[in-house]
């Protein structure tokens, strides 16, 4: 007699629900003399003695099978909706740490799995090839290269520009490239950095980046200046852009006295949609950029370093040298040519989205927004002392609700918008804030 | 006409399967920067427990898994690493863990099957009484198995006997085992036992493994954490990289099992081109999938024009030089690529017509 086992688990992700039924199914050799009473359900089974039996499992998919009765099959499916919809609201999470958390969407997937690929290496892999191509289109350089992180990408382009040893750059003291990058440049790439201050609104005074170029005639004692970097937007400077004309003015400069122009272009895209300008012309000033893609364009993983055609020639170069040359790369490509066409113009509801989320927080009492300075997709918060809190125990108490944050220092809080933040959730959070520092989270709401 | 198309450039160019692309598709990611990318954490546990050390960390690729375990083992600026003078390290990293790491390097030959002469990695240890005017030696490597040589292995006991030496005089031990599974499966030894001597290894997955990209680095625990750090400063710090290992992920249970078919495979070839007159292969050494051939004097044909000739025929090879072609072995080879191959070797060789 064939006796049936039920039981059932269901896994939630976070795009697909599925659910595995376990079956186990037991085969006596001897009838059994008492047959069960009642009809087994999912959850009151008790499993009959038996010396003499095998269990063979089987796992059935998502379609009910015509083995398991319609009352099980019915039970289970609301006890799932249900179920889903208590795990949804206990598990929401909006991740509000950095933009570069944003998961490949389901497109990104299936061109993923279909990539054309070879090996980037010994060949070009056409993928990567055909990103390469849009990205320097888009860009207006003659070429471009995918790098695995703007780190890198920064890197390669630093290094190239100061090829001769003794080369000395110039860039922000608030840059990313200066405090985010690990010194790489120097310890790396035996770069020197020559800081300069960055203004609140992530520019370099003009006058004091040309007092920083080292004047050749005292070549004994210095390095020699054979780079400016720009960084738009200016992520530690919340997000700011810098304009054509200011690109433009640094890009003069750089020519009169015989130097390259780097932009640090990580969040170029969201510079050129708030300033509303085409972002090739942004960039026209520079010798090269470094462009995530990984950040709020939302591809998995990647930049691209885009230049004249002898740089990027080096550029492919260093980056086999740093490790950086990949084999069927195509994959990841696939994936980021997606973004660049899907998530592009997703950026300016990012910027709607990040002034919202400055607004309404700026309202909550103990805390202070400088909501006139978010242009883009980066918020700085200040934790006021009336507040009680510091930033850490701000950002537990969020994390408990499934906010996410990054606390810069004991005040302050970074938030960074991006496509996979609603709007709803802007909403959200906002309620969520206000809930933690009017000190009724414990109460819920 | 081409009828059959057979890619002998090396085990880098094997293309993702179906059931890799499906789990790249699938793969549970999240910022592996941030914190810990799930399915990244996955593939480097499994990793370290293969090989027998503590922890592991995904990389790009073989040079970047290469120039970071020396950069790390040499992290005191004035070191210096021995190493094979015809080490891929040595010749085919751009100079990497000098130009950009500055560590210097010190050759000792390597010879045909692969090894140094431990007397001569001994002679090559820098006294350090000499300080003043020497480098400091704190790092050997060898190469399992050895590319240049052919894809050489080094046993269990020569792996041994360097690694007892590097103890001895306080260095450290690095294989770079691009190539390390097809080692472990041509010598019929568990792979962790092939690595216990070394303090670090880097292990392929792009090439006879298959996965799309990536090596992986294993150590100690804290050797790993300071190759996180020097990672990042590299570039290879890769967000939702969980996608890449998804795929290395099903290589590895997939594909380290058919590296003895490719062996087998290999020699067949070999055998098959050295019974061409013209041709000369030493078919003794083939041990693994990596094949040297060399064309002789009376050759009908030069190195260069042969290889033409074959990628008219769908098959495509490397030219090493002017006399010397190089073919690798890998799971997307099957034995009827190898009859095709040595038939259309026969045909570029003897002038033979229609193919």
């Amino acid at each position: 007699m064939i006796v049936k086992s039920p039981q059932s688990q269901w896994l939630l992700s976070w795009e697909k629900v599925t659910f595995e039924w376990e079956v186990s199914w037991k085969l006596k050799e001897q009838p059994s003399p008492n047959p069960p009473t009642s009809n087994p359900t999912l959850f009151n089974y008790k499993p009959e003695g038996g010396s003499d039996h095998c269990g063979i499992k089987l796992i059935i998919g998502f379609r009910v099978s015509l083995l398991l009765s319609f009352w099980a099959a019915t039970g289970c499916a609301i006890g799932l909706l249900v179920g889903e919809v208590l795990a949804e609201m206990s598990s929401r999470i909006i991740d509000l740490r950095s933009d570069t958390v944003t998961k490949p969407t389901a497109t990104m997937r299936a061109a993923m799995e279909a990539a054309e690929v070879d090996d980037d290496v010994l060949a070009h892999d056409p993928t990567a090839l055909r990103l390469e191509t849009e990205m320097a289109k888009i860009m207006g350089k003659e070429a471009a290269v995918f790098v695995s992180s703007g780190t890198m990408g920064n890197l390669i382009s630093v290094l190239v520009h100061c090829e001769t040893r003794g080369s000395e750059v110039i860039l922000g003291d608030n840059s990313h490239i200066h405090l985010c990058e690990s010194g790489g440049i120097s310890t790396i790439g035996a770069v020197h950095p020559r800081t300069v201050r960055n203004n609140p609104d992530g520019t370099m005074d003009i006058g004091l980046i040309e007092a920083a170029i080292r004047d050749p005639q005292r070549e004994l004692i210095y390095p020699t200046t054979r780079l400016i970097c720009l960084e738009n937007t200016h992520g530690n400077c919340g997000g700011r852009c810098q304009s054509i004309e200011y690109t433009d003015k640094v890009g003069d400069l750089a020519k009169k006295h015989g130097l390259k122009l780097h932009i640090d272009g990580a969040r170029i895209f969201n510079a050129a949609t708030a300033l509303k300008v085409p972002v090739d012309r942004l960039v026209w000033a520079a010798d090269s950029v470094s462009v995530c893609l990984s950040k709020g364009i939302g591809a998995p993983v990647g930049s691209v370093i885009v230049g004249s055609k002898d740089f990027i020639s080096k550029a492919r170069r260093l980056r086999k040298t740093l490790g950086g040359g990949m084999r069927q790369v195509g994959i990841l490509c696939a994936a980021a040519l997606v973004a660049v066409q899907e998530n592009v113009p997703k950026l300016e509801e990012d910027h709607r989205n990040a002034k919202a989320l400055a607004a309404g927080l700026n309202r909550i009492k103990g805390l202070k927004v400088y909501v006139e300075s978010v242009e883009t997709n980066i918020i700085f918060m200040d934790l006021l002392e009336e507040s009680q809190l510091t930033a850490r125990e701000l950002s537990e108490k969020l994390g408990q609700k499934g906010i996410l944050l990054i606390a810069g220092s004991s005040t302050r809080i970074r938030l960074v918008v991006h496509h996979q933040v609603t709007t709803p959730d802007i909403q959200y959070a906002i309620s969520c804030f206000k809930g933690a520092l009017a000190g009724a989270l414990e109460n819920g709401f | 006409m081409v009828s059959q198309f057979v890619d002998l450039r090396s085990d880098t160019v094997t293309k993702p399967t179906e059931s890799m692309r499906a789990a790249m598709a699938a793969a549970e990611v999240d910022d592996d920067v941030l914190v810990n990318d799930p399915t990244a954490f996955r593939l480097e546990s499994e990793m370290a427990r293969i090989t027998g050390k503590e922890a592991a960390l995904f990389v790009p690729s073989g040079t970047m898994g290469n120039l970071i375990s020396v950069l790390v083992h040499c992290e005191i600026r004035g070191s210096e690493v021995i190493l094979g003078d015809n080490s891929h390290i040595h010749i085919y990293e751009n100079g990497g863990i000098s130009t950009i790491g500055g560590v210097h390097p010190r050759t000792v030959r390597n010879n045909p099957d692969g090894t140094m002469d431990i007397g001569l990695v001994e002679a090559a240890i820098r006294d350090p009484r000499g300080e003043l005017v020497y480098p400091t030696t704190k790092l050997i490597c060898l190469e399992n198995t050895q590319a240049n040589c052919g894809g050489r292995c080094l046993s269990v006991d020569y792996t041994d006997k360097i690694g007892e030496l590097a103890k001895k005089h306080g260095l450290k031990l690095h294989i770079d085992g691009a190539r390390i599974f097809n080692a472990a499966t041509a010598l019929k030894v568990p792979v962790d036992r092939l690595v216990r001597a070394a303090d670090s290894v880097s292990v392929c997955l792009s090439k006879g493994i298959g996965a799309p990209v990536g090596s992986v680095i294993v150590g100690s625990s804290d050797f790993i954490s300071k190759a996180r750090r020097l990672r990042k400063t590299l570039g290879g710090g890769m967000r939702q990289v969980g996608v890449l290992c998804a795929a290395a992920l099903v290589a590895v249970q997939e594909n380290i099992s058919k590296l003895e078919e490719d062996h087998r495979n290999a020699r067949a070839l070999a055998e098959g081109l050295d019974r061409i007159k013209g041709l000369k292969v030493d078919v003794i050494s083939v041990e693994t999938n990596i094949i040297y051939v060399d064309f002789l004097e009376d050759a009908n044909s030069t190195a260069e024009k042969t290889l033409t000739k074959l990628k008219e025929q769908g098959i495509l090879l490397m030219l090493e030089s002017s006399n010397r072609i190089r073919l690798v072995l890998h799971h997307q080879v099957s034995a009827d690529d190898v009859r095709y191959t040595i038939s259309c070797f026969k045909g570029a060789l003897t002038g033979a017509n229609g193919f």
